[in-house]
């Protein structure tokens, strides 16, 4: 077997084809978001409760053990949105009205559910410092921080989007 | 509430979600989700799918419940007796 032959034939057996061209069906998700959001939300707090701790031997695993947590999540929630219902339209397979619909609705209400989490945030960090809470203060907290805001972007809309539409109906 | 008659004429017609789907341009789930009742459709698609099977599209959608088949041809029968 050559070659080509043989990475054609990983390709087909690992299903990277189907991933690639979006063969995948379509499916409701509607809490393995959750559970990736709170993934995220812990692999932020494991990171963030770092701050001060001065042994670097302690310090170093606990921070490697929420960035592995948070990272994860990240990464889970860009690989979820290809397994939810459909929000990318392709040539092949363009979205039709119902799927546009729901696209529009849900992109709409995860906005509105961010532009509300950012304002409470901004509220929250505006006072967190007078008062002595915990706040983001050192430039891995805020790089962190814009990550979790994209992954909780990539999530939101599938949550969404999931409980919009009707349980998942067997096809023919 | 918008009822429809989809599900029976492309069990009569023998024609499957899939094919349905591909001839008015949208997704197999969208087929199903119109014949449970849980999307209604807009007047283009409405009337596409009406167009596919050659009818009217009064026959197609209503917003009264249909009579069922076996009604039908029990009335059919009576007025025939």
């Amino acid at each position: 077997m050559s070659l080509l032959e043989k990475m054609d034939r990983a390709v087909y057996a690992t299903g990277i084809d189907r991933l690639l061209f979006r063969k995948i069906k379509p499916h409701n998700l509607r809490w393995l978001p959750l559970f990736v959001l709170a993934a995220l939300i812990l692999g932020y707090w494991l990171m963030a409760r770092t701050a001060g701790i001065a042994d670097v031997r302690i310090m170093i695993p606990r921070l490697l053990g929420g960035w592995l947590v948070f990272y994860g999540a990240y990464l889970l929630a860009m690989f979820l949105r290809l397994f939810g219902p459909r929000m990318v339209s392709t040539p092949r397979q363009p979205l039709d009205e119902r799927e546009a619909a729901i696209k529009a609705r849900a992109g709409a209400m995860s906005g509105n559910i961010l532009a509300i989490a950012v304002l409470g945030g901004c509220i929250y960090m505006s006072v967190a410092g007078l008062l002595g809470w915990w706040h983001p203060s050192r430039p891995i907290d805020w790089t962190n921080l814009g990550f979790g805001l994209q992954a909780g972007f990539l999530l939101l809309p599938t949550l969404i989007a999931s409980w919009l539409q009707p349980v998942d109906d067997e096809l023919e | 509430m918008l009822h429809n008659r989809i599900a029976l004429f492309r069990a009569e017609r023998g024609v499957s979600r899939r094919d349905l789907a591909e001839a008015v341009g949208v997704n197999n789930q969208t087929i199903g989700y119109l014949e449970r009742g849980d999307y209604k459709p807009s007047l283009e698609l409405a009337m596409k799918i009406a167009a596919y099977f050659g009818v009217s599209i009064e026959l197609l959608f209503s917003f009264h419940p249909f009579e069922s088949v076996a009604d039908t041809l029990r009335r059919a029968a009576a007025v025939g007796e």
